[in-house]
């Protein structure tokens, strides 16, 4: 089967910084996985250039067979690839099932044959539905963070990139995020999730990567990877 | 055009680059610390120059010495007025609507302060060093403009000294780089955020009053010098004292060399091409192509 | 600055508010039975031009939230666009399509180097412009440079005619902004307002929307630089790119509300009748006046008349309920 998303020694410098070196991997269509690494590995550096936030200095982003290399974040939108951010921008002056519609009206128009997404239904989906007519800046953090999937969700997505969604939340409300990924997952979406909650991420994801100093340091299943001794070093070694 | 003609003009401009510089710093400050484009800035450089002006023409107050007051009797006012109002509007990370209003709303006000006390004849600052010339060789330096340009590379000088020396210099450079970052590692952002509001309309107030000693002036007079710093400042970079130098010295050369074939009224027009050649050319400023060129080290 | 308000409130002021509109249309529109004097009917026609500015800078400025101050250059380039082909036997109505051509050309100008970039850079570009524009305007002698340029006059002057030109200008401003309040790019404008980054995240192209917000605003403003041409049947630099008139253009969303669709009407409407005013009694003092409204208003009350008016609305109503 073919990746949906193989990138291929991208790099990254930030005046005279390197965040990103050589990364190279491949995602195949329909799992959920896992992005590691302490902090300052160059976890958030990668996701801001799939979903072109920023524009990688070197290397190749391919999705779906099309190289999308330095693309902006509106075209990654309509090509299949969206984010939600760590912490969540709603639009404020509108109320959460609007910001819903802007992903409905700008993602990809087409997608997933059959389905009639529209705004309300998105909502229902993602528990929030109750809430659409309310401003989006009264809802708790939690429904905020859910606000942010419904809204990544409306444009359709191939490709979904989760970043810490469940940061600040409590126990129970990471068990029923954790639960709607798996169910975003179900609906055919391919999730690559950069988390720092390391009992969510492996609880939730079949295959992970591990980063370290803006380079890849090991990928395989949650299991081989807490096992690995470099990956264990990494992290000890940062707590230092 | 002879050697010496080239020479002589190059040195006008350099001259005039210190000016420039001394200009502008103020206003890279206000935007690197707080994010705010303080359009103010033209007022305050209104301010400054009727300020030298009228030490001058009352208390026969040498303008160099005057330049020099206007740094800490205009820090004050900077500081009452980020009290009074800037501190009351939302900032963020980029330069907010709110903002541009207020200190738009303030250059209005300033303007017609001036329109009120001094009427909207020109005035100039005429002292025996006025039409001095200091002839060296095949080249003759303007005397006064000598003197500006010791005095704006001092200041510019101290400034360096400051950032790099002291604790709000400090600060101010952590807030620059990132606020976030700055205020975990306890830099108190609204007292820096005063003091860097200060400092910058001190520079726009002595600014004022040095180009005061070299220009008539009218209390619009601070429009095209508004639109002068914001391509010395674009062209540096937005936030880096470097780049106001560089941004500085290119404009100074282009508009000194314009003379030659345009008349000086196109100035304006001038500034505003390179404003928008810079940014379609060099849209992070000569600072953005210096931060490229580290990669390839 | 909700979506069309589907909210439970009683529906006999959003009847009222429906219907005011129209009356004052209808009103308007029968102006000759109102037998005015000239000097009132110029008055109208000016608040007119301005309701017109008022609402294209809102567009760009009050939905979009891109602030510029260099739209006086828009006004002063349709004025002499419409004058200069008046002048060469061009119609009037092909004469303002010129001037909004022009106009929208200009916004390119500024629009396609400053719109890509992050930063305050496009509302520091408008302020370049709008200094760069008057400067060539004074010296350039094709135009009459400072001492401006007349408009031949070959028919006799008709004041209504030019009022109705303003009127169906406004009515077709109110239209546009009604328009492109509750369609997709309206929605586009706004998420580009609010966080333009998380709006190019969910597939809004932010580059391409502010110039198309841009451009239909200048092709607005243009269009009513024209009309006022027309009118006026002479122009000069100090009058239609005077800093004022940039100042102006941005305080009469400001004061009625900007982001909002009536906001604009209700400041320009503002603005135009405080002005004379203001001008015969402190004429010294506009831009002092200006400016302390603009700082007050964005301390105070940044949703300007329409956001007084939603806080007082409810509480009246209350009262009146019981």
């Amino acid at each position: 089967m073919a990746p949906i998303l193989s990138i291929d020694r991208v790099t990254k410098y930030f005046a005279g910084l390197t965040a990103l070196k050589e990364v190279s991997f491949d995602l195949q269509p329909g799992g959920i996985y896992g992005l590691i690494g302490p902090n300052g590995a160059g976890k958030t550096t990668l996701l801001s250039i799939l979903a072109g936030s920023i524009q990688p200095t070197s290397g190749t982003v391919v999705f779906q067979d099309r190289n999308v290399t330095g693309a902006k974040s509106f075209a990654m939108a309509q090509a299949g690839i969206v984010r939600t951010h760590q912490v969540p921008r709603p639009f404020r002056a509108l109320s959460v099932l609007e910001n819903v519609e802007v992903g409905v009206r700008f993602g990809r128009s087409q997608g997933s044959a059959g389905d009639l997404w529209d705004a309300r239904r998105i909502l229902e989906w993602v528990g929030i539905a109750h809430l659409a007519d309310a401003p989006s800046v009264t809802l708790s953090v939690g429904d905020q963070k859910r606000l942010e999937l419904a809204r990544a969700l409306a444009t359709r997505p191939s490709l979904l990139l989760c970043d810490e969604v469940c940061s600040g939340l409590t126990e129970p409300e990471t068990a029923s995020v954790l639960r709607l990924l798996r169910k975003i997952q179900d609906a055919g979406t391919t999730i690559l999730y950069v988390e720092h909650n390391l009992k969510a991420i492996m609880s939730v994801s079949h295959h992970v990567i591990v980063m370290n100093f803006g380079e890849k340091l090991a990928e395989g299943s949650p299991e081989a990877v807490q096992s690995d001794p470099s990956v264990i070093a990494a992290y000890i070694g940062r707590t230092a | 055009m002879s050697a010496v003609d080239l020479l002589n003009l190059l040195i006008a401009a350099l001259l005039q680059a210190g000016v420039y510089a001394a200009m502008s710093v103020g206003m890279t400050i206000i935007y690197g610390v707080m994010k705010i484009v303080n359009l103010a800035h033209a007022g305050f450089l209104m301010l400054g120059a009727y300020f030298v002006y009228e030490l001058y023409a009352r208390f026969h107050i040498d303008p160099l010495l005057g330049v020099l007051l206007a740094f800490p009797v205009f820090f004050l006012i900077g500081m009452s007025v980020h009290w009074v109002l800037v501190r009351r509007i939302p900032t963020s990370d980029q330069p907010t609507l709110t903002s541009l209003l207020l200190l738009f709303g303030l250059w209005l006000v300033l303007q017609n302060l001036g329109y009120v006390v001094w009427g909207n004849s020109d005035r100039a600052i005429l002292t025996p060093r006025t039409l001095d010339v200091l002839q060296i060789g095949p080249i003759s330096f303007p005397t006064v403009r000598l003197v500006v340009f010791g005095a704006a590379l001092t200041s510019l000088g101290s400034l360096e000294f400051v950032l790099h020396k002291t604790w709000f210099g400090r600060a101010v450079r952590a807030l620059m780089q990132n606020s976030d970052a700055g205020r975990i590692v306890g830099v108190n952002v609204e007292r820096t955020a005063r003091v860097a509001f200060g400092v910058g309309i001190a520079f726009a107030g002595a600014a004022g009053g040095l180009l005061a000693m070299i220009y008539s002036f009218s209390p619009d007079f601070g429009g095209p010098f508004l639109l002068r710093s914001f391509v010395v400042i674009v062209m540096g970079g937005l936030e880096s004292f470097a780049g106001v130098a560089v941004g500085s010295v290119i404009l100074a050369v282009v508009e000194t060399f314009c003379i030659l074939v345009l008349p000086a009224n196109y100035q304006p027009a001038i500034a505003f091409s390179l404003l928008v050649l810079a940014l379609i050319v060099l849209p992070e400023g000569v600072a953005g192509l210096w931060n490229k060129r580290r990669r390839w080290a | 600055m909700n979506g069309a308000g589907k909210s439970g409130a009683s529906a006999r002021p959003r009847f009222a508010f429906a219907v005011a509109p129209l009356l004052l249309l209808a009103v308007l529109a029968a102006l000759p039975a109102f037998s005015l004097g000239p000097n009132t009917v110029r008055l109208l026609f000016v608040t007119l031009v301005w309701v017109t500015i008022s609402i294209a800078w809102n567009i760009l400025g009050g939905f979009g939230g891109q602030v510029s101050f260099g739209f006086a250059v828009f006004y002063g380039l349709g004025a002499y666009t419409a004058a200069l082909s008046v002048n060469s036997g061009v119609n009037s109505i092909l004469s303002l399509l010129l001037a909004a051509s022009v106009a929208v050309l200009a916004s390119m100008l500024v629009g396609l180097p400053t719109f890509r970039l992050r930063g305050p850079y496009f509302a520091i570009a408008t302020i370049g412009v709008s200094e760069a524009v008057r400067v060539v305007m004074t010296n350039v002698s094709m135009t009459g440079g400072a001492s401006g340029y007349r408009i031949i006059e070959t028919r006799p002057f008709h004041q209504l005619e030019h009022f109705y030109a303003a009127l169906a200008l406004a009515v077709v401003a109110v239209a546009v902004s009604m328009q492109v309040r509750h369609s997709k790019f309206g929605l586009a404008l706004i998420a580009i307002r609010e966080d333009e980054e998380a709006a190019s995240d969910l597939g809004v192209n932010p580059y391409r929307t502010k110039l198309l917000a841009h451009a239909l605003a200048a092709a607005l403003t243009g269009s009513a630089g024209g009309v006022f041409a027309q009118y006026a049947a002479f122009i000069h630099p100090q009058g239609v790119f005077a800093f004022g008139i940039g100042v102006a253009i941005l305080l009469m969303p400001i004061i009625g509300g900007i982001g909002t669709v009536w906001g604009p009407v209700i400041g320009a409407v503002v603005y135009g009748l405080i002005q004379e005013e203001l001008i015969a009694s402190f004429p010294q003092l506009h831009l002092l006046i200006y400016g302390s409204l603009l700082i007050l208003i964005v301390l105070f009350e940044p949703a300007g008349i329409v956001g007084i008016a939603r806080q007082i609305v409810p509480r009246l109503r209350a009262r009146m309920e019981g």
